[in-house]
């Protein structure tokens, strides 16, 4: 039955043109120590490019960012998506089943699994390949994408690159199966791969930041420096760990409210989801632990009063369940909403050597990823703290959040190391004395330092390639001048905690395609349908952090038209 | 169900033919025995090739199915499916998605709202105004979150210009210009007396407000869209390669801005020294600090306020801004522009079905059915073997919901064809069905022969497929023997031996963390998969078909075969 559908893969027009090598790619916007090239080569590469400057001006652009349970879609320039696309099992319903629309159905299929099963159905994937179906992958964002492309994007026939904004560290099966969907089914001519927290970075108009995006199955918190993911840690304290706790606390509530003799109720995964979206709140850092006013701009008495007050009445929120049958509704305090977040979250009644390193809390996640960045990178990064993804809007988060930070910093300083138990406190001092030695070592050579300290990774020496050209001291010392005189003082702070908001990845994405900025990861269509992933070339030679694959350098990979991509931090 | 019991759904398998993923995925698992070949309806994978007989086109060249996936789609014209307004390309790409003209729906339930006047008899106003965007359904109006409208048409027009609560918001233009100058006015009162956050009082458009609102989404796009641009246009000296070269798009240029902070500058650059490429400074670029008090505002809202005030997921995803929460900030949302699009063969680009281009059309210049190519099949109870037939008014109608585990059903399967060439029918299928609740399959007469679909006086001519005696006893229930034919249709009798609903099988899936059972609410679902396969002999240039009548024309055959998956509901197994 497959006739004609391989020969998909042959289809033709070549749409590589002369100076598309040269195009600008997001990370060259930033430093980059790496191996000098000559100048004779770039001028020569910007003299053959774009005799006109009508450079790339005819092709246009698809901004789709994707998460584990959304997909959003829209054009460059926009502000906001044109849609954006949850998954869950109304979008997995066979073509002709309504049964959506049937309140009485609705009763019926309420979700109310525990465990893994909990949330799959609303999940387009997991990191975790032994838990996916690639085939199941495929087919629900291809039937999102078509929704995207037939219901909202609604484009003549002309194809359209497409700018996919990624989280990072995808296995390369679950990117494949992205790929080929785009590539296939939406004849996408070229497909610019780029990180989430990135682009957050650009949509907060910053170059460096701490971006720590709460998202479903985990935390992930990203330190970019100067437009490069310089460090990385994760945790599962995230939306699905929340979701979980809200059940819990709504059916222990249902379970107290029912008469004797009533059947037992349980929420389902919509209305646990719901009742975190319109209800969930964060409370704020007791005051038991306080040491310092933590926002000086804006004093919060309010919400100190908030926390420690006791209130009569206490407030409560009632909410109704319309798919319980009968429907039903329970009326719980409001303290009781922000408990979700406190446990699954902060776990403030938990000692700290307790946690797992996949499951520390959101603070003292953040406190550790700033605690292994140079002192320098560590400055800029404290002072641009980017709290993102869907979980983040929840109300009072991101000033909890800031406000533990604060206290942990305040608490420890930077030089401290911790005795989290005997076996990482001697990992903790192995990490320090590397990052002594290797601080000693940049101040030789006065190398810019984007160089991550990744501790789970054995640091080789830096190769000579790596180390710069004597006559940079000069131009480290011209650009310094240029500091003085030139940006406004706002863009040097550093050194204390503070939040910046963004208007997240996609929007990041948007700017990044109407300023026809180029992405390190670029593939072409013909050389991924003959190659796919394998046809990315292995850059290890200029890779900037040692031992992982990072972003490839963008520009002086030969002049004219590149013959090679790479799958940069993904490789 | 989607459908009413009993129904049929027919896979596309290009789902899994299409892409080297998916085959090197297949490759992985071992195809070894017959099992893995079967369709299992219960898969998740089987939701997204499963389709009913009249969604699925036909491609004549490739003689296969098209589903919706393995058709390319080309859109034709856009419009609005409120007003049918019929909306050029350009203003597509101008002006977005959505209907620019007085087309809204409600942003509470969706439905289309209405033009309505608010004038007091009392007071007659010129315009016969204010006027209101109001709901008929469910009554929600741009009263409630403080909107009016001079006039009764351009609604699109007012509406941009109104922030919730009737404040005026400037356009693109005025927000650019103010932004300018605004920064102007920074620059000549120094760097250190900046305030970093947004809301100065002397801007015009925020007049009356002692402490300016934090800027929104858009605002703040705008603003770091300005910024970067500007960023970069300060970044592009004349260029001795191309001196009129002042685009962002510019390779060149860019070369410049990307080595700004580089210590591997060129020795070119090192002359120009180009100024730096910062970071947004202040809100007029974009930048926005986090501020608590936003934070305890929303707080203190939900505790005031309940639930009510809050909007459910799906209120949110309607809205432009999704990021809404509470329903103040609810706006009426414009229609989406409807287009009508073409259907090309995804595998050789040939034409599946193409509208017609008036908009209040709903026919089809082109339009190749998948029923007009492949049989229908139709499933129906013929009656519970352990009574014996009794015809009659008085019989109660078959309860597909309610099949009785352990009791023989026979069903009646009715198999018509669409072709004008007699087919010979070969129908396969698993002697269980898939899943914790086994049934037992049997098709009594899984090969035959079904009648061309000639006009019906070829019929009574035609003596070689003449109808067999119905009813003769129980005949028509032995192994190998059709049970009834028509002119261009057969029927066999498929025996079904429904499973046990067994008390393990609510806990199957323990492994996975599925516990189903309660969840799991197309468990007791029986549903046969049945392989088809067709064998003709028809005209080499079938595809010509349509020009004339080729039957007669040359005689020429050439031997044709279709096969395809299809799953039969049955009903519904109940718990014993
Ligand atoms: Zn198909
Ligand atoms: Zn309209
Ligand atoms: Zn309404
Ligand atoms: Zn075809």
């Amino acid at each position: 039955m497959s006739s004609g559908l391989g020969g998909e893969r042959k289809a033709s027009a070549s749409l590589t043109r002369p100076g598309r090598g040269t195009a600008p790619r997001l990370h060259d916007l930033a430093s980059t120590p790496e191996a000098p090239r000559t100048p004779l080569l770039r001028s020569n590469s910007s003299f053959f490019a774009s005799p006109g400057g009508s450079f790339r001006t005819e092709d246009e652009y698809v901004v789709i960012e994707l998460g584990a349970r959304f997909v959003r879609g829209g054009f460059p320039g926009e502000s906001a998506p044109r849609c954006t696309l949850h998954f869950g099992p109304d979008q997995q319903r066979r073509v002709g089943d309504y049964r959506q629309w049937d309140p009485d159905s609705a009763k019926q299929r309420r979700n109310t699994k525990s465990g893994q099963g909990w949330s799959r159905d609303y999940e387009l994937y997991r990191m975790d390949l032994s838990a996916v179906d690639l085939g199941v992958v495929e087919d629900k964002f291809e039937r999102a994408m078509r929704e995207a492309y037939n219901k909202y994007f609604l484009l003549d026939t002309k194809p359209r690159r497409i700018l996919l904004a990624l989280p990072p560290r995808m296995p390369h099966p679950l990117m494949s199966t992205i790929l080929d969907v785009l590539f296939g089914h939406f004849q996408a001519p070229s497909i610019t791969l780029m990180m989430s927290p990135i682009l957050s970075a650009v949509g907060a108009g910053l170059r460096s930041a701490l971006v720590v995006d709460i998202g479903w199955a985990e935390t992930l918190v990203t330190a970019v420096c100067e437009y490069r993911e310089v460090h990385e840690r994760r945790t599962v304290r995230a939306g699905k760990l929340l979701s979980e706790e809200m059940a819990k606390i709504l059916n222990a509530e249902l379970d107290d409210e029912a008469q004797p003799g009533d059947p037992k109720l349980q929420v389902s995964f919509e209305e646990a989801d719901e009742v975190l979206s319109r209800v969930g709140w964060c409370k704020s850092r007791p005051r038991s632990n306080r040491r310092t006013v933590y926002f000086p701009a804006r004093t919060s008495p309010v919400l100190e009063e908030f926390e420690d007050a006791v209130e009569a009445p206490e407030p409560t929120v009632t909410i109704p369940f319309l798919r319980q049958d009968p429907p039903t509704e329970i009326t719980v305090s409001l303290a009781t909403l922000a408990k979700p977040a406190e446990k699954a979250l902060f776990a403030p009644d938990t000692a700290l050597n307790e946690f797992d390193d996949d499951e520390l809390p959101l603070h003292h996640l953040i406190y550790r990823a700033l605690l292994a960045l140079p002192i320098d990178v560590r400055r800029l990064c404290m002072s641009r703290i980017i709290i993102t993804g869907g979980v983040s809007a929840m109300p009072g988060l991101k000033t909890r959040i800031l406000a533990e930070l604060e206290a942990l910093v305040q608490a420890r300083g930077w030089d401290q190391v911790r005795n989290y138990g005997s076996a990482s406190a001697r990992h903790e001092q192995i990490l320090r004395q590397r990052r002594e030695q290797f601080e000693l070592r940049r101040q030789e050579s006065e190398d810019k330092v984007t160089q991550s300290l990744d501790p789970d990774i054995p640091r080789a020496p830096l190769p000579p390639g790596l180390q710069d050209p004597v006559d940079d001291v000069i131009d480290a010392k011209l650009a310094h001048l240029a500091l003085r005189n030139g940006p406004p003082p706002e863009s040097f702070v550093g050194g204390s905690i503070r939040g910046v908001e963004t208007l997240g990845a996609w929007a990041g994405g948007s700017l990044v395609a109407q300023l026809r900025i180029k992405g390190i990861v670029e593939i072409e269509r013909e050389k991924y349908l003959q190659h796919g992933l394998q046809g990315a070339t292995k850059e290890k030679e200029v890779s900037v952090v040692p031992q992982r694959q990072s972003m490839g350098p963008g520009l002086g990979r030969g002049a004219g038209e590149r013959a090679s991509w790479t799958l940069g931090v993904w490789a | 169900m989607a459908q009413p019991f009993p129904y049929t759904y027919y896979a596309c398998d290009c789902f899994d033919s299409n892409t080297a993923a998916s085959a090197s995925r297949a490759a992985q698992t071992p195809a070894d025995d017959e099992d893995a070949r079967t369709f299992d309806p219960r898969s998740p994978r089987s939701n997204y090739a499963l389709y009913p007989l009249e969604h699925l086109l036909y491609c004549e060249d490739c003689q296969q199915i098209r589903c919706p996936r393995c058709v390319i789609e080309e859109t034709l014209n856009w419009y609005c499916p409120s007003c049918l307004f019929e909306v050029p390309s350009s203003v597509v790409k101008s002006d977005g998605n959505r209907c620019t003209r007085n087309c809204y729906n409600c942003p509470v339930c969706t439905s289309p709202m209405t033009v309505s006047s608010l004038e007091k008899p009392t007071e007659p106003s010129a315009t016969g105004g204010p006027y209101i965007l109001a709901c008929p359904y469910c009554h929600w109006s741009t009263v409630e979150i403080g909107i009016e409208f001079e006039k009764h048409t351009g609604i699109t027009n007012q509406l941009s210009r109104i922030a919730n609560g009737g404040k005026t918001l400037p356009t693109q233009k005025e927000r650019d210009k103010e932004r300018e100058r605004r920064k102007e006015a920074e620059a000549r009162g120094g760097i250190g007396g900046r305030d970093i956050l947004s809301g100065s009082e002397d801007s015009p458009t925020r007049d009356g407000e002692g402490n300016a609102a934090p800027p929104g989404h858009d605002d703040i796009f705008s603003n770091l869209s300005a910024f970067y641009k500007a960023q970069m246009q300060a970044q592009t000296p004349s260029n001795p390669f191309s001196p009129h070269d002042l685009n962002f798009s510019s390779p060149s240029t860019y070369s410049r801005i990307m080595n700004l902070y580089s210590s591997t500058a060129s020795k070119k650059q090192k002359r120009e020294k180009p100024a730096l490429m910062r970071e947004a400074a202040s809100a007029l670029e974009g930048l926005a600090l986090h501020d608590p008090a936003s934070d305890i505002a929303a707080i203190e809202r939900i505790k005031k306020e309940g639930w009510a005030s809050t909007l459910s997921p799906a209120r949110k995803l309607a809205q432009l801004n999704p990021h809404v929460r509470f329903d103040s900030e609810l706006r009426p949302t414009a229609s989406l522009l409807c287009t009508k699009r073409g259907k090309r063969c995804r595998s050789c680009r040939h034409i599946l079905s193409k509208p017609e281009s008036k908009i209040t059309s709903t026919r089809y210049k082109i339009k190749l059915l998948a029923l007009n190519h492949i049989p229908r099949l139709s499933l129906r109870a013929l009656s519970p073997a352990t009574t014996t037939t009794t015809p009659g008014p008085s019989h109660p109608p078959f309860n597909y919901n309610a099949l009785r585990p352990g009791i023989p059903i026979h069903f009646l399967l009715h198999l018509s064809n669409p072709l004008f060439d007699p087919i010979r029918v070969t129908l396969a299928t698993p002697s269980t069905t898939p899943g914790a609740i086994a049934s037992r399959i049997t098709i009594l007469c899984p090969q035959f022969d079904v009648g061309a679909n000639t006009d019906v006086w070829d019929d009574a001519l035609s003596s070689s497929l003449s109808p067999i005696a119905k009813r003769s006893g129980d005949a028509q229930f032995e192994a190998g023997k059709i049970y009834d034919r028509g002119r261009n249709w057969t029927a066999v009798v498929l025996e079904v031996v429904p499973g046990f609903v067994t008390p393990l099988g609510g806990k199957r899936d323990e492994a996975d963390g599925d516990v189903k059972g309660g969840g799991e609410v197309d468990a007791d679902l029986l549903e046969i998969p049945v392989f088809v396969r067709i064998e003709f002999e028809a005209d080499v240039s079938v595809e010509e078909r349509g020009l004339g009548d080729s039957r007669g024309s040359k005689g020429e055959k050439e031997r044709r075969e279709e096969a395809f998956w299809t799953v039969l509901g049955a009903g519904r197994i109940v718990d014993v």
